[in-house]
């Protein structure tokens, strides 16, 4: 390799090593952080090599206090209860999560049909009016949400949290497999149509398939989202019927019986699902992205 | 194109959607706009007169509104300006071939997968400025003398909230530009290599053009975000100190939620919306001229 | 009127749906009452309910807790879309607010016998549980804003005894810091979200102040913009401490829970935080320091200082549920805030058990309070400091607006933006021009 070659791809190392310590840094704390006992956690600097403990995470699955506790009802102590409603209140978030996906799927996929494919009177008009609905910020709209809602009777269930998601997901669903399909050659469907297919017939046998690394993606990224509200989440549940895991993890950072080994646990756990289906899509995210923004 | 074999087909398919969209956008804008014309103040429940634009009026003559639009727009020009590099330079090194561009690529999707809430908490932990891991570190190497009061000093806190910002946001830029460098074909590169093109000449002559449609979605997705960004302050900062983190979101949650006065609050969410409106229509417009070309 | 139309289908909705669910439940002759409360000792709250039910069968009782950071807002939001939870934790600063929304109902309408423990209560906890001359709650707990110190630290810099004036508060911090016992000796929990911020510089404002009315008069009109007035004594001092670098400037953004965590951590000296906080602090290895950290009256002239009640309040819920409800209500109240057996059981066990401190003043001469508080703190300065607390000025329904506007200019003072003489001018505009919008 010549000189020139050996420092750039030095140089090019070192970026990609600063970028990823900046990228992963937080989530290496917080996971380091989950097995320490708190007090080591408060230190300046923080010491982290000396007692790592798997104690908090015990407790988070059997109830099991750790050792280095007081015995409850004494004076204030380092645990909560709360922490133990992590593992229901993530499980509501991937149900509700994979809900969203599928409906955005199932919804999104024959609408962005039709506006791609499609002319008729008012596609302008809904084209943009699901465009434009996500411009209201969400704290003016949070009150009639709730009256909504509760005048449906879904006060306290995942349903409700779906169908709000789904409502603040489909606009970008569906714009985002518009310009897809806008991209995806028409000659086998219209082939298929001379034929005698019908459009839902076109639609789920031809066109589908050819479009799998943009539904991927969409998929994704209405998980992603449902996975992450938090907003709506935290005014629309009330108890573990319905709370989801961001819920839980931002009220149990503010409980002052928590120690910062116990909200640590909760965040590493609550890193996990998404990371899971981060890892796995990763190809077929890239590859559903690039083709729809590129052209028009 | 195909024919309609259907007339109402179209409909059939949109409706769901929507349907579903209309009922939590029709009512509660509906219901937002006309509060907005109202008195509507929580500690006053018996007096609703129809008070037209006041509401309006008293928002934009308020003490905060133009301090705080203003710290808006530097923060919005900071973190557009941060995520726009930072996405570009990890998707130029995720189009490298050197070895560590695969584990970037895998990790560069994890800052997506949190919610902006818990990415607020996390950050406000590593800043802060009795044990957080940042100082610990930098105090153990040395590099500093003492900790530093990351979120307790105006600027550093603004600092703070667009690095934040960045951090979470970035992911997204960057896969979107990683997904437009793929698309330049090679020997474009290789072609102004062999003319003798240096590495940078190369980037604006070639990179940066073909790059253009993807840089302006990105433009407007980023904007509208700073510009809506709550839970992010709200966990990070709360506002402070001395109100240099409050983002006009801040103040709309304040209005409704500490002064209990919603028809501020909603004025307020509805001069924002209409500022986010105007300048996605102006990207946009620059976007229909570029392709005009 | 459209909007008012649009208000009533709510109401409608919400009582409808109310009524309907209470028309099924009275059926069962069952009464279910939800609880709201911030996250505090939820196990000991969690325990007192199953004790509650037990002794008051047919009676149950749902509990929901939200942060404390987050309570008001969330309360606030509940209320407005008409989500009225039954019973619930108040503060004295949010009564005025949400009493004159009509949330809160006033509790000697429907119990008159409210009134016979009035006698033994705290005057300022009595004081923040009344508006417009009623009763809205029965306090579980009530305390005063204390000067800590850890006293181990303080011997290392030569001092014996805390400090008894804001000079010699000045005087001993320039003395930890310059022999490097801590680089910050002074840690305020001034977060601009932060709860207590309000009562912390308050009682700074109280002990400088002889007698009443440090910031308004008795017509509501703000005195703590006159020249050299104890607010304004105050934020100079602050002022010159923080620049001095006796404070640390993280407390701009610091709240209560990690500022005592970082008390513990030995990294200051001295702070102004509620005293229950001391059972945490002096706790048996809790921390490096524990069992050092003593209470001084606050410094200043007087040594008054800002006392607080939290109370326990019944929405406007209850009463239309029917006769069954306000039955169980009073029960839940005297179990856990009034007497059972001649005892304030509740309230006697939050004191025994996690240091909390409380409004009924019979309390200070139980023994077993005495023996309890004795092992972290001293019984004296705890009761001597309480008759010196004083209710916060300016409880009134626009406060909650003037305080978000009045800890951003008191934070401007600290960071040198703006004088001290500017920020009280522009915060009596302010409370004026809120008070004329009444």
């Amino acid at each position: 390799m010549s000189p020139r070659h050996a420092v750039r791809s030095l140089l090019l190392n070192l970026a990609a090593i600063v970028l990823i310590i900046f990228v992963v840094g937080p989530f290496l704390w917080v996971a380091i952080a989950s097995l320490q006992a708190e007090n080591d956690l408060l230190h300046r600097p923080p010491s982290v090599i000396q007692h790592p403990t798997l104690d908090n995470y015990n407790y988070v699955f059997t109830g099991k206090i750790p050792s280095s506790y007081e015995v409850k009802g004494q004076l204030r102590s380092r645990i909560t209860q709360e922490a133990r409603m992590i593992a229901p209140a993530l499980g509501n978030s991937f149900i509700v999560a994979l809900s969203v996906l599928v409906i955005n799927v199932l919804l999104g996929t024959p609408a962005a049909y039709t506006f791609s494919r499609l002319r008729f009177r008012a596609r302008g008009a809904a084209y943009n009016f699901i465009l434009g609905s996500r411009l209201m910020p969400a704290m003016a709209v949070a009150i009639p949400y709730y009256v909504i809602v509760q005048a449906l009777g879904l006060l306290d269930t995942r349903i409700s949290l779906v169908l709000v998601d789904c409502a603040l997901t489909l606009p970008f669903t569906i714009w985002f497999l518009t310009l897809y399909i806008n991209n995806v050659p028409r000659d086998m469907e219209e082939a298929g149509m001379v034929d005698g297919c019908t459009i839902p017939q076109a639609l789920v046998r031809i066109v589908a398939p050819m479009m799998l690394p943009g539904l991927v993606a969409t998929a994704a990224f209405a998980f992603m989202t449902s996975y992450n509200e938090f907003l709506f989440a935290r005014f629309l549940t009330q108890s573990l019927r319905s709370q989801t895991g961001p819920v839980v993890i931002a009220s149990i950072a503010g409980n002052p019986d928590a120690s910062y080994s116990l909200i640590s646990v909760c965040m590493t756990l609550g890193l996990i699902p998404p990371l899971i289906l981060a890892i796995a899509l990763r190809k077929r995210l890239t590859e559903g992205l690039s083709t729809s923004v590129t052209f028009r | 194109m195909p024919e309609t074999r259907t007339r109402w087909y179209p409909y059939v398919t949109i409706l769901p959607a929507l349907l579903l969209i209309g009922l939590f956008t029709l009512y509660p804008v509906a219901v937002a706009i006309q509060d907005s014309f109202y008195q509507y103040v929580l500690t006053k429940p018996r007096s609703h007169p129809f008070i037209g634009l006041r509401n309006f009026r008293e928002v934009i003559g308020s003490y905060y509104f133009l301090n705080s639009l203003s710290i808006t727009g530097m923060f919005t020009v900071a973190s557009v300006a941060g995520v726009f590099l930072f996405g570009l330079t990890v998707a130029s090194l995720l189009n490298t071939k050197i070895k560590l561009a695969a584990v970037l690529k895998v990790i560069i999707l994890l800052p997506w997968a949190i919610p902006s809430v818990v990415a607020g908490l996390l950050w406000k932990w590593i800043l802060n400025g009795d044990f957080g891991i940042l100082n610990g570190i930098l105090f153990s190497l040395k590099l500093i003398p003492g900790y530093i009061p990351f979120l307790s000093d105006p600027v550093l806190a603004r600092v703070s909230l667009v690095l934040a910002q960045v951090w979470k946001e970035g992911s997204l830029a960057a896969i979107f530009f990683l997904a437009g460098l793929q698309l330049i074909p090679s020997e474009l590169y290789e072609a102004a290599r062999m003319d003798g093109c240096r590495t940078w000449r190369m980037f604006r002559a070639i990179t940066f053009p073909l790059l253009r449609p993807i840089a302006l979605v990105v433009l407007v997705y980023e904007t509208m975000t700073s510009i809506l960004t709550f839970d992010l302050i709200y966990v990070l900062t709360g506002g402070g100190p001395a109100d240099s983190t409050s983002l006009i979101s801040w103040f709309a949650y304040a209005e409704i939620f500490k002064s209990l006065n919603l028809g501020h609050g909603i004025a307020l969410s509805i001069i924002i919306a209409l500022l986010t409106l105007a300048l996605i229509l102006a990207y946009l417009r620059i976007l229909r001229t570029e392709d005009s070309r | 009127m459209k909007i008012r139309q649009g208000l009533f289908w709510k109401v409608f909705l919400v009582v409808f749906l109310v009524l309907g669910t209470a028309v099924v439940s009275t059926a069962a002759a069952d009464v279910n009452m939800s609880f709201v409360v911030w996250s505090y000792g939820l196990e000991t709250v969690q325990d007192n309910i199953q004790k509650f039910q037990a002794m008051n069968p047919g009676v149950t009782i749902a509990l929901k807790d939200y942060s404390w950071l987050d309570y008001h807002d969330t309360i606030v939001g509940r209320f407005a879309a008409g989500n009225f939870p039954d019973l619930m934790y108040g503060s004295d600063h949010w009564l005025q607010e949400w009493a004159s929304a009509g949330w809160l109902v006033p509790l000697d309408k429907y119990f008159p016998q409210v009134k016979q423990y009035s006698p033994e209560l705290a005057p300022y906890a009595l004081q923040g549980m009344s508006y417009n001359g009623e009763i809205y709650g029965m306090s579980y707990y009530a305390d005063t804003l204390d000067f800590i110190y850890n006293a181990k630290q303080l011997q290392a810099a030569g001092f014996t005894a805390g400090p008894r004036t804001l000079d010699e508060l000045f005087k001993m911090a320039s003395a930890l810091k310059s022999k490097g016992v801590v680089q910050y000796p002074i840690i305020l929990a001034w977060s601009q979200k932060e709860g207590a911020f309000p009562e912390a510089f308050l009682s700074l404002v109280f002990a400088q102040q002889k007698g009443g009315n440090a910031m308004f008069d008795s017509s509501m009109e703000p005195v703590f913009n006159r020249p050299n007035s104890a607010a304004a004594q105050v934020l100079e001092w602050v002022r010159k401490a923080y620049s001095a670098g006796l404070i640390d400037p993280v407390s701009l953004s610091t709240a209560e829970i990690d500022q005592i965590k970082s008390m513990q951590a030995g990294a200051h000296t001295f702070t102004i935080a509620p005293q229950y906080n001391m059972a945490e602090l002096n706790r048996p290895k809790s921390g490096d320091f524990a069992g050092q950290f003593k209470i001084a009256l606050m410094p200043g002239v007087s040594h008054a200082t800002v006392g607080y009640v939290r109370f326990y309040a019944m929405t406007s819920a209850v009463p239309k549920k029917g006769k069954d409800y306000l039955d169980a209500a009073w029960k839940f109240f005297e179990y856990f805030a009034g007497k059972t057996n001649g005892q304030y059981t509740v309230v006697k066990r939050w004191a025994v058990e996690n240091g909390l401190g409380f409004a009924q003043l019979p309390l200070f001469n139980d023994p077993d309070v005495r023996s309890a508080f004795g092992k972290w703190g001293d019984i004296t300065t705890i009761a001597e400091q309480a008759k010196l607390a004083r209710a916060k000025e300016g409880l009134t329904p626009w406060y909650g607006t003037w305080d978000i506007f009045m800890r951003a200019e008191v934070q401007k003072v600290i960071l040198g933006q703006e004088s001290a003489a500017a920020a009280l001018s522009a915060m009596a505009s302010k409370w004026n021009e809120l008070k004329a919008q009444q």
